[in-house]
């Protein structure tokens, strides 16, 4: 299906981002890549889907790439993206002001397709993905998870020979990945071969069957996943946090004073039968805490901080914010009480230089300062999350891994008694993870707190200190994090809990 | 009222060219005035969209007319008993002119416009001009408020800060605006590429197209029903 050999890619620097690497896929297989954030796999996947050169042109491209026997450069367009279906890591990168029928149904559309068959095509995908109460939204008013699952629709609606899909799981609750992976593997009558690329190798291991990993731009030999699964140390040594790792010393708390009380909080946004998003919402947030707030993708974790931070109005309840109670506080103001780091930071970044950013945040006002300790505390901050180099980039030129970086450089320096981190992805490798216990570190050590809103239930294992469910609009659970794993309000959310089986009172 | 919003584009077009038509041919403010006003008021009775920040729009117009045909007038030697009349009666047509493309605007997504243009076997390159004409204002606006949110929420004060604070940080805006406009324009083509649409063949639609688009895909799916 798909051949590979001596491929070698570069953006100009010395160093090739992927040098002589070489795979080869046959019909039917499932091939992971894995590799930590940097290390080149989306580089690699978009040579091998025919994006490089084809629709991105770069500095260094050379070898080979055979897509059923043919060079890909001697198809069309036609002929490639008929074949190859493709879904970005950064899933805005290809979607647009559409709804979500017009985006599964785009590629049909596009080749003049019936609209019989489209339609009976749009059913098979969305009852088959369960995408149903979707139907009619436009696509970018979706959670992050909801929309890559519409764009991964998308990619299996034209039945591709080949589906290549850049960290597919990005952002899903356990129960979507658990629903992509059963799609993946019914989509195997239609679609003959599978090339994904992952930091997380648990995720999609029930549907792979070889392995590869990239370091240093270099692809190992393939191992086959059942075996590999089982090991810890290829998997370090490229860098990534192995999936049969044993749980981590659990984090233990010392609350101190309550820097976030929610009450009664209850949102003016509402869901399709006119329930509120939210309703009867009680929380708090003290000093010293890791506090994690998981559930299902759409359960409302986003409408939540978004009504604490005043973005989203409140149609009932009381936030009280450092012992104050916000009401009448702008976003502004109650933004230096809480700082904000999303999934991605670009949504946030608007100065023109990194440390104009990390200034900004310290200031609020302004990206220039002439006062020394504005300057040093910035440096500083650079220093800490390895961004010195970067220090006059333009934040919007940096990766996804350095912004995400940047992002918790940015609310370290705001000084604010806490923060609320979406999503933080560089923490599925051992460098992000090791960056991420900085800030938690610095956080929590310096009277702060921070509160966790991700679908990673391993990384909510290792780093809360409390765990928070949401569920149909309210809050079923909140305590201790082993406890959360054994509570009715987990196990109605059908999800496995991390490491395999909840965690023994007093044993790590 | 939603199921004006669900009229097919072109029959928006249509009726939205004819009121242009009416506010630029009836003669004076006596009917233009009421005109413009009925215009904004039938925005209001069919639910369309954003009509505050439409209202902020077209009050700042308005006023941008009033006076500069009232300058312009009084340049001339005309008095401002003569002028005000006429300056009242270009900005009753520009109102109505822009309330009407208002509605076409913020009830047409750019998938109805796809659908539309595609049902009527208009060719690709039309189809897709005309969605991204009437399609991308709305998107960098909604744009232009994330950003807004983003400062808000990294705590930059630009609600309760005097208008010559809160103009220069929209302008402020513009960098990170024109960055989202390249990555939305980067974005379209890139999902334009890897879904085979092609300027040699003409698209179909998954949607049932009348005098109504169908807006979304209906549990009891059935091809010949129409919306």
């Amino acid at each position: 299906m798909l051949e590979i050999a001596n491929l070698k890619l570069g953006f100009g620097d010395p160093a090739p981002v992927v040098a002589e690497a070489a795979c080869s896929l046959a019909d039917g297989e499932r091939l992971l890549i894995c590799g930590a954030a940097g290390s080149g796999k989306t580089t690699f996947l978009s040579a091998a889907a025919g994006l490089i050169p084809r629709l991105m042109a770069i500095p260094l491209f050379s070898g080979d790439i055979a897509i059923k026997g043919r060079p890909i450069s001697t198809l069309t367009r036609d002929e490639l993206f008929s074949t190859i279906g493709f879904v970005s890591q950064n899933v805005e990168d290809q979607l647009w002001d559409l709804s979500v029928e017009d985006v599964i149904a785009f590629p049909m559309e596009n080749r003049g397709v019936d609209r019989k068959a489209i339609r009976a095509r749009l059913r098979q995908l969305i009852d088959g993905l369960r995408l149903t109460t979707l139907l009619g939204r436009r696509v970018l008013t979706l959670s992050g998870g909801e929309r890559r699952m519409v764009a991964i629709a998308a990619a299996l609606a034209s039945n591709p020979s080949l589906l290549v899909l850049d960290e597919p799981t990005t952002g899903l609750d356990p129960e979507a990945r658990a629903r992509l992976s059963r799609s993946l593997g019914e989509a195997a009558a239609s679609v003959s071969a599978l090339l994904v690329a992952e930091q997380d190798p648990a995720s999609l291991s029930s549907i792979v069957d070889t392995v590869m990993l990239l370091k240093d731009g270099k692809l190992s030999a393939p191992f086959p996943a059942n075996d590999i699964m089982a090991l810890e140390r290829p998997w370090l040594e490229a860098g990534i946090l192995p999936p049969s790792r044993t749980r981590s010393q659990p984090r233990t708390a010392n609350p101190g004073a309550s820097l976030l009380e929610v009450s009664g909080l209850t949102t003016k946004l509402v869901r399709s039968d006119a329930r509120p998003v939210l309703s009867q919402v009680g929380l708090q947030v003290r000093a010293g805490e890791v506090v994690a707030l998981i559930g299902r993708n759409g359960a409302g974790k986003t409408t939540l901080f978004k009504s604490i931070l005043g973005l989203s109005g409140i149609e009932a309840g009381a936030i009280i914010l450092d012992g104050a109670n916000a009401e009448g506080w702008t976003a502004a103001r109650r933004a230096r009480k809480i700082a904000y780091v999303p999934q991605s930071m670009r949504h946030i970044l608007f100065n023109l230089t990194v440390t104009g950013e990390v200034v900004f945040s310290i200031t609020a006002s302004t990206a220039t300062t002439t006062d020394s300790s504005v300057a040093n505390l910035a440096s500083a901050m650079l220093a800490r999350y390895g961004l010195s180099d970067l220090a006059q980039a333009n934040p919007f030129a940096l990766s996804a891994r350095q912004q995400a970086l940047l992002g918790l450089a940015c609310a370290d320096a705001t000084g604010a008694r806490m923060a609320i981190v979406d999503e933080p992805l560089l923490a599925r490798d051992v460098e992000g993870r090791r960056m991420l216990d900085i800030f938690i570190s610095s956080m929590l050590g310096s009277g702060r707190a921070v509160m966790l809103i991700s679908h990673d239930l391993e990384l909510v294992d290792d780093v809360a200190t409390r765990l928070v469910i949401l569920k149909d609009g309210g809050i079923a659970f909140d305590g201790n994090v082993a406890d959360g794993w054994k509570s009715p309000a987990f196990a109605a959310l059908g999800w496995s809990a991390p490491y395999g089986a909840p965690r023994l009172e007093g044993v790590a | 009222m939603s199921r004006l919003h669900d009229l097919n584009f072109f029959i928006k077009l249509a009726l939205a060219f004819a009121v242009m038509l009416v506010a630029w041919l009836v003669p004076g403010w006596r009917f233009g005035v009421p005109f413009a006003l009925l215009c904004v008021l039938a925005l209001w009775a069919v639910g369309v969209p954003g009509l505050r920040g439409y209202l902020k729009g077209a009050l700042l117009l308005t006023a941008m007319v009033m006076v500069s045909w009232l300058v312009n007038l009084f340049i001339q030697g005309v008095s401002l008993h003569d002028s005000l009349p006429i300056a009242a009666a270009m900005a009753a047509r520009l109102i109505t002119t822009t309330a009407a493309f208002y509605f076409v605007m913020e009830t047409s997504s750019p998938g109805s416009i796809l659908a539309a243009a595609s049902a009527a076997r208009l060719p690709p390159i039309a189809t897709l001009v005309l969605s991204l004409t009437f399609g991308i204002i709305p998107m960098l606006r909604d744009d232009f408020e994330r950003i807004a949110d983003a400062q808000r929420a990294r705590g930059m004060e630009v609600d309760e800060v005097a208008l010559p604070t809160k103009l220069r940080f929209a302008l402020a805006r513009g960098v990170p605006l024109l960055v989202q406009a390249i990555r939305l324009a980067h974005a379209i083509s890139f999902s334009l590429a890897i879904n085979g649409f092609d300027l040699k063949r003409r698209r179909t639609t998954w949607r049932n197209i009348g005098l109504l688009v169908e807006p979304r895909l209906s549990q009891k799916d059935n091809v010949d029903e129409v919306s």
